[in-house]
């Protein structure tokens, strides 16, 4: 038995917000210091 | 008479401590915000409250409160420069004690949570020969804790415990007396580290029959749950309990932080790498769930699925019954619950460490010192045959009330009794991007309504079903009495003349 979509659908909106996130605020960090 | 002067002034001097670097603050304090509340507690929250569709609230929280009050203590931290106690010194001498109960507050947590760890560093030994055998509940109730019958039947101090109790407040006391350098160098391992042993059980998790299944029952969305009012009140209280707020401990990290530090966002940072673990964590949980519902032919639903339960007798089970490298999996797991809380576990002692070096000055390992004994000695009821009964009370109520109650002083003490355009300024002033107004009514009208409505839920539920069967006077002793002897030494160590600066 598979994921079933809904959970999948739920996994890549978890995924890319919470991972996308940390993700984005790393790269205003990194960039801030490279200034 | 010289040389103790120079001892005590150097003890002064060190109270000008800083992080080396930025990244050192952010691992910290993701360190103490990532611990065992985000493998045995999120998934679990997150299964019983509507599966996936928990995301949506929960991340409405973290925005709306979870972020907001780590750039409120973070600035607060940061702007006063102090320990908590001195911090709200600052803003008036009579709020002193609110300093003092947020620091003594976690403390009592640090007591029964290095137990909980105790039980980890045990269990990180017995996984070589996986000592439980088949029957994990038996042998952790019985053969390890030798639970007693009431918490009133203390019984004899457990000695696996008790040697696990040393080790780990050895550990906090070895990182915690040289500073927060050291802190910036430990957490360059015990953040890091937990994090990759998670992603291997978390793949070799899914790699297990009936893995999926497990998944399913963590991730399925049941959008009815949004309109359940308990849903939203579970998620505020994950967040406030996970980002480690209202104790003390951002004030006190902040407060390290150099005069040109960034705020608000380490504030995003911290927040979404937590969650981050904690939404991770649950496919290492729920794959080994899923494959022990298998194996056994029972429903996900009839297993233990969170806190103490998961980890010494459901996860156990499980790694028994892995096809190849069990023990191996069984010490990866105990090592990465381990480094997962001893951050948290030393940031806890952190605040009083601090407060007690800045209050009569001492060294900060004299003050370590004093603070890691006195730990030690609080803790020991918990290694007791009447530990787990002790634990479980003192964690129900300190958590639940204690931590809700501080919070909301805090919010209210510095959003209406303190100019909170200050802070958002002070913020402001060296963060990479700036917070507008909308912060300044989340912290004043937001936060506080729903710390409200978390507690006054909380006691209605526990007056409506009182959540143990114990009699009264053990839960006026164990749940009770912390939190109102606390707030008593809170005023006492207010009162107490601050010894003078040696000049």
């Amino acid at each position: 038995m598979g994921l079933s979509p809904s959970a999948l659908l739920m996994l890549i909106i978890g995924a890319t917000i919470i991972y996308g996130g940390l993700a984005y605020f790393l790269y205003r960090a990194l960039k801030s210091m490279k200034k | 008479m010289l040389i103790q002067l120079l001892k005590e002034t150097k003890g002064v001097n060190s109270l000008v401590d800083h992080w080396r670097t930025r990244f050192a603050f952010v691992m910290a304090a993701i360190g103490s915000a990532v611990g065992l509340g985000n493998v045995w507690r999120f998934p679990y929250i997150c299964y019983a409250n509507g599966g996936g569709a928990f995301l949506i609230p929960y991340l409405i929280a973290i925005f709306t409160a979870g972020i907001p009050l780590l750039i409120l203590e973070f600035s607060f931290g940061h702007w006063t420069g102090d320990s908590p106690p001195k911090a709200f010194a600052k803003i008036n001498k009579k709020l002193e004690w609110v300093g003092w109960w947020t620091t003594l507050i976690p403390f009592i947590v640090a007591a029964y949570y290095i137990v909980v760890l105790a039980w980890c560093f045990s269990y990180m030994i017995y996984a070589i020969d996986l000592r439980w055998g088949a029957n994990a509940q038996s042998f952790f109730l019985n053969n390890f804790l030798g639970l007693s019958n009431s918490p009133d039947i203390i019984g004899g101090i457990r000695l696996p415990v008790l040697l696990g109790l040393i080790a780990i407040w050895l550990i906090s006391f070895l990182v915690l007396y040289k500073g927060v350098g050291r802190i910036g160098k430990v957490v360059l391992v015990t953040v890091p580290l937990p994090w990759i042993l998670l992603v291997i059980l978390a793949i070799r998790g899914l790699t297990l029959p009936g893995a999926v299944e497990g998944i399913n029952y963590y991730l399925t969305p049941d959008f009815s749950k949004l309109t359940d009012i308990n849903v939203w009140l579970a998620a505020y209280a994950q967040v406030f309990f996970s980002l480690s707020l209202a104790q003390g401990i951002m004030i006190t990290y902040a407060s390290y932080l150099k005069k040109k530090s960034d705020i608000s966002n380490n504030a995003f940072i911290i927040a979404f790498a937590d969650t981050g673990t904690s939404f991770l964590a649950g496919f290492a949980v729920f794959s080994v769930v899923g494959y022990l519902a298998f194996q056994q032919g029972v429903g996900i639903d009839s297993l233990s699925l969170s806190g103490p339960p998961l980890t010494f007798v459901t996860y156990p089970t499980a790694i028994s019954l892995f096809p190849v490298a069990a023990v191996a999996f069984g010490i990866l797991f105990y090592i990465a619950l381990l480094t997962f809380g001893i951050d948290s576990a030393f940031s806890m002692s952190e605040p009083m460490v601090e407060s007690v070096q800045s209050k009569w000055r001492i060294t900060k390992a004299k003050a370590t010192g004093i603070i890691c004994i006195i730990g030690f000695f609080t803790s020991l009821i918990f290694t007791t045959n009447s530990g787990l009964h002790w634990l479980t009370i003192v964690d129900h109520f300190v958590a639940n009330f204690g931590l809700v109650i501080i919070g909301l002083a805090e919010c209210l003490i510095l959003a209406w009794g303190f100019k909170i355009s200050k802070l958002r300024e002070h913020a402001n002033e060296s963060s990479d991007f700036l917070i507008g107004k909308w912060w300044d009514m989340l912290i004043k009208y937001v936060v506080p309504t729903i710390l409200i409505f978390i507690l006054a839920v909380a006691i209605v539920q526990n007056i409506q079903n009182p959540p143990f069967e114990y009699p009264v006077w053990i839960i006026l002793v164990g749940g009770v009495a912390p939190i109102i002897v606390t707030f008593l030494f809170s005023f006492v160590f207010a009162k107490i003349k601050k010894r003078p600066e040696v000049k």
